[in-house]
């Protein structure tokens, strides 16, 4: 069986890719599972979606905890801890990665001892939105058992309701990464579940009774949710430019809706990108247009270039 | 009106809620729920209808400095009430120093507030409870994503209104519903006018009994727009006259903000993925002019 | 001091002496006696606090969990066709870990709609987190809200009750019921502790949160049920209290000439004072019979009942419910904790008093001859609907009639 998990961000096509490598799989003659998982996050949050295909009737469910193939749309997933990219992955599974840099490197900063493949980054919108389709046509040629045809036929199938420009425009896309990672065509194979005698034990525990204070779901504390790094959701990043900022010391602030926009005591404005989700609504709404947009993925390259 | 609120300067300059909440990127709904929560302070526990907004708080992060409580889809007002009763209760029974008594603020979508909990709104302003009601109205079953609901307005394409003219119907008329039962005060706003909003919730903040506010609350994923443009898209819904800005306040309607001259709808319609069949591949007239006619006869009998 | 009093106004007396600070309420027959005159109270000042009329049992149950998690003691009553009304919330606010007391007045469930007695209502709300108690008399009505408020606010334990009275048979009968004294119950019943579990500005806190992922989900749902498993062992010292207090004593399991009997009924509710006269019947005919009756439905006294029924030849689950294509609910709820148990034994299941029906001293007695026989026989007869050929002929007429075949034979003649 091949299983086969993609990590990305709500917005990115992960559940779409999953369901173009799905048909692509089935009309290769393949039994299938696929389903994207969802949080509470919404757009910009990290999601991942599950495929598995097999020759007999598959009965495994949910999760998949050892992947043979992790297709990531998204590396800057990889700082999410939550978003548990690399659960699973070990010295057999493949790691498929969309962004910059060679594999080489990519396996030494993740400490991989598998096969890494970097499928070239091609430009931000594709990324952003077709980043799942990406994938999955680069998945289909590793896997090395659907063709193109198969391929093509899977995404007219999935995009059938998006019309013909949708249809064309993400099987360019994937067709490209299905050429793009010819050179490792065949690098995924299939493996089998762990034998019955070859488990770890769960770890049960008998649950404690504990006073209904704590074990309710209930949070005695005020803003809690400051803890969570909403910032990680962004693809675009609000810039400010203090020379053209004039000190109002409101628009931006009132009218972001995160409550991200800090008003300091010189009037000017400070934007917290540990919780900006990337709205650019303070870009829109500047009366002196103060505030530009950036590419998140190119703020952060020019963040590491200026570190030390 | 407080005469502190004369001026966008005059807002608040700190921000109540706290960031981290798992609502979409530019969502309109939180951008009311921020204003609102900036004003009326951490004195308050929120009682919220299942919505979008459930998940403003998931264990153990919570976006308040005040309270909250989740209880279901068509019964958020019922919480606000025993809630009510039971601080009225302690209060009397010189169990509850005034310094620590809340306002009981009601929380939900344009669903609930249209529709599931309809019955239980109109129950609350019955019995007179005194509580705000809020409803952030993203004109449709948003959370579940963007189903038609009562609140979904003419012409426009979601989920469950997929034909060639949109849904089929007109907007629930919810402030008529309240002003019909003549509450304490009603108010519609919007997060893109935060000074309109400051003011109507200052005045509801000193009154006492069923208070509605009402905001139209622009959905980037719902209603198919770039999150940037969400603002843009609430000012083009007072500017054409869609939004009507206007409160009811001792047993009259007072609109806020009359737009003159009003723009066509079509500046508003044409800015969103939801109305774009009404323009693609050929317009719409019919629809069009339905919509215009139906805000053209409002504001004619506004102004009459 | 011993009064007459119904069913409902024990129930009503039960909130009174439990000094319920607030009701929030709506009205349903046969329980509307309850919430008249407990607004009579609150009008009269007998009563202190408040009772608000909701629009619907949903609302109310909303509006009572919403009071209880702000630190007040509630007291609220529905019945049948309401409580399943409620049924959402009363699944959502056992989690709240906020304590409150619902009385139900058991009735028949639609459809056909009815307005007499059985179980499936108070049977829906089973699994919902609700503690769980079945009265048999008017006087067990008032001890058990009293109860029901000890247990179910004890910090270990913090969950809801239900306290569960049979509509007419007990709602609208008047039996002699012993009131304790105000001081007395208040002896018993400490004032409400919120325990932090409470709504007050400068002390934030946001209650029922959503949770992501089944271990938190698994985590807060089984604490409630351990929390449910502890009121059980709460429940015998503070049972024991009340005797102490009040000579009255009201076990998780009543055991009615059941120690030395070979044949028991097992059944719940007021029909169960029927099963006991029964029994003395069948002693005084030298049959070895008893009755075993849990009150506590919820947390289940499963070793309490098997301790009752081991070594008995033969028991007789009367369900006075019936969980359509499975059966009577208790009769598969015994058999679950009584499977494999040492000297279990056999078990038959009979469906009666459905919508009211009335099960009949005969009735009793030819089940336990059919127990007799199936000890003999070493094997039980198949699940049997009480139900007579008279009963169906009556229904015949009825559904002539129903058909256009012909009038009522009075209205022939």
């Amino acid at each position: 069986m091949y299983r086969i998990r993609l990590h990305g961000r709500g917005g990115q096509g992960i559940k779409t890719g999953s369901r173009i490598l799905g048909s692509a799989f089935f009309g290769a003659g393949f039994e299938v599972q696929d389903a994207p998982v969802y949080g509470a996050e919404r757009r910009g949050a990290a999601m991942s979606a599950h495929v598995r295909a097999a020759r007999t009737p598959i009965r495994e469910r949910g999760v998949i905890t050892r992947p043979d193939l992790v297709a990531l749309v998204d590396e800057t997933l990889l700082q999410v801890p939550a978003a548990n990219v690399l659960l699973g992955v070990d010295a057999a599974s493949v790691l498929l990665l969309q962004g910059n840099g060679d594999a080489e490197t990519w396996r030494a900063r993740l400490a991989l001892s598998g096969t890494v493949v970097v499928l070239p980054a091609a430009g931000e919108r594709a990324e952003a939105e077709l980043g799942g389709a990406r994938c999955a046509g680069a998945a289909a040629r590793l896997a090395g058992v659907i063709s193109r045809p198969q391929l093509i036929a899977a995404i007219a199938q999935e995009l059938a309701s998006l019309g013909p420009v949708a249809t064309a425009t993400t099987t360019a896309q994937a067709l490209a990464a299905y050429d793009a990672v010819a050179p490792h065509a065949g690098v995924l194979r299939e493996s089998r579940p762990a034998a019955a005698t070859a488990f770890a034990a769960p770890e049960w525990i008998d649950l404690p009774l504990e006073s209904a204070r704590v074990a309710a779901p209930a949070i005695f504390a005020a803003a809690t949710s400051v803890e969570v790094r909403t910032g990680l959701w962004r693809t675009m990043r609000p810039e400010i430019d203090y020379a053209r900022c004039n000190r109002c010391a409101w628009i931006c602030s009132t009218l972001c809706p995160d409550s991200a926009i800090r008003v300091r005591a010189d009037r000017s404005p400070e934007i917290d990108l540990e919780h900006c989700k990337g709205c650019m609504i303070c870009v829109s709404v500047c009366p002196p247009q103060a505030i530009r947009a950036l590419p998140e993925r190119a703020a952060r390259a020019r963040e590491l270039a200026a570190a030390p | 009106m407080n005469p502190a609120l004369r001026r966008m300067k005059d807002l608040p300059s700190t921000h109540l809620l706290g960031a981290g909440s798992a609502m979409c990127a530019g969502c309109g709904g939180l951008l009311a729920l921020h204003e609102i929560c900036d004003l009326l302070g951490a004195r308050t526990v929120f009682v919220n209808a299942a919505s979008c907004m459930t998940l403003l708080a998931s264990y153990p992060f919570t976006p308040f400095r005040g309270s909250w409580l989740y209880t279901a889809m068509a019964s958020a007002p019922a919480g606000a009430q025993g809630v009510r009763d039971a601080l009225d209760i302690l209060s009397e029974r010189g169990r509850l120093p005034p310094e620590q008594d809340l306002t009981a603020v009601a929380l939900t979508g344009d669903g609930a507030a249209t529709g599931i909990g309809l019955s239980a709104t109109a129950g609350a302003i019955d019995r007179g409870l005194d509580f705000i009601y809020l409803c952030y109205d993203n004109e449709g079953y948003g959370n579940t994503g963007q189903q038609s609901s009562p609140a979904t307005p003419l012409g426009a394409r979601t989920a469950t209104s997929t034909g060639a003219h949109g849904h089929p119907a007109s907007k629930m008329d919810l402030f008529a519903i309240w002003v019909a039962q003549r509450p304490a005060y009603a108010a519609t706003v919007i997060g893109a006018d935060p000074l309109d909003l400051a003011r109507k919730i200052d005045r509801a903040r000193a009154l006492k009994g069923p208070r509605l506010i009402h905001a139209l609350a622009p959905c980037p994923p719902g209603w198919s727009f770039d999150p940037a443009e969400g603002v843009e898209i609430g000012r083009l819904a007072v500017k054409t006259g869609i939004w009507p800005l206007k409160e009811y306040v001792d047993g009259r309607v007072v609109h806020t903000h009359v737009p003159h001259p009003r723009l066509p709808v079509e500046e508003y319609l044409k800015r969103q993925g939801r109305f774009r069949h009404l323009f693609e591949p050929g317009r719409d007239t019919r629809v069009l002019a339905q919509i215009q006619s139906q805000v053209d006869a409002y504001w004619e009998q506004v102004c009459a | 001091m011993r009064r007459l009093l119904t069913g409902n106004a024990a129930a009503a007396w039960g909130a009174r002496l439990a000094r319920a600070d607030y009701v929030p309420a709506f009205p349903i027959t046969p329980q509307t006696e309850i919430i008249e005159l407990l607004a009579q109270w609150f009008g009269s000042g007998e009563l202190r606090g408040r009772l608000t009329l909701l629009e619907s049992e949903h609302s109310m149950l909303t509006a009572a969990a919403a009071a209880a998690a702000t630190g007040v003691r509630v007291f609220t009553a529905t019945s049948s066709q309401g409580l399943l009304y409620a049924m959402e919330m009363l699944y959502a606010v056992p989690g709240w870990r906020a304590p409150f007391v619902l009385v139900n007045v058991s009735r028949g469930l639609a459809s056909p709609i009815t307005l007499e007695s059985d179980h499936n209502d108070v049977l829906a709300a089973r699994d919902s987190g609700f503690l769980q108690f079945h009265c048999a008399s008017c006087q067990e009505v008032v001890d058990s809200v009293l109860l029901a408020y000890r247990l179910a606010e004890d910090p270990r334990v913090r969950l809801p009750a239900l306290v569960n009275l049979d509509g007419f048979h007990l709602s609208f009968t008047r039996e002699p019921v012993d009131l304790p004294t105000a001081e007395a119950a208040a002896a018993f019943l400490p004032p409400f502790e919120s325990q932090g579990i409470e709504f007050r500005a400068g002390r934030p806190v946001s209650q029922a949160v959503a949770v992501l992922g089944g271990s938190a989900y698994s985590y807060f749902r089984y604490e409630t049920h351990l929390a449910a498993e502890q009121a059980l062992q709460a429940h015998g010292a503070i049972a024991a209290e009340f005797a102490q207090r009040f000579g009255r004593r009201h076990d998780a399991v009543e055991r009615y000439r059941s120690d030395d009997a070979e044949i028991a009924f097992f059944m719940i509710g007021a029909f169960a004072t029927k099963a006991m006269d029964a029994v003395d019947r069948l002693r005084e005919a030298g049959i070895a019979a008893g009755l075993v009756r849990p009150r506590l439905l919820r947390p289940y006294p499963a070793a309490a009942l098997q301790r009752a029924l081991a070594g008995k030849r033969a028991v007789a689950v009367i369900d006075q419910n019936l969980s359509v294509g499975k059966g009577g609910v208790l009769h598969g709820e015994l058999a679950s904790v009584l499977y494999g148990q040492p000297d279990a034994p056999l078990l038959a299941s009979y469906i009666g008093g459905l919508g009211g029906r009335d099960i009949s001293a005969g009735e009793f007695f030819q089940i336990a001859r059919e127990l007799q026989d199936a000890v003999l026989a070493r094997r039980v007869p198949p699940p049997r609907l009480l139900y007579t050929a008279g009963e169906l002929r009556q229904m015949r007429n009825l559904q002539a009639i129903a058909a256009g075949e012909r009038g009522m034979p009075e209205a022939r003649a």
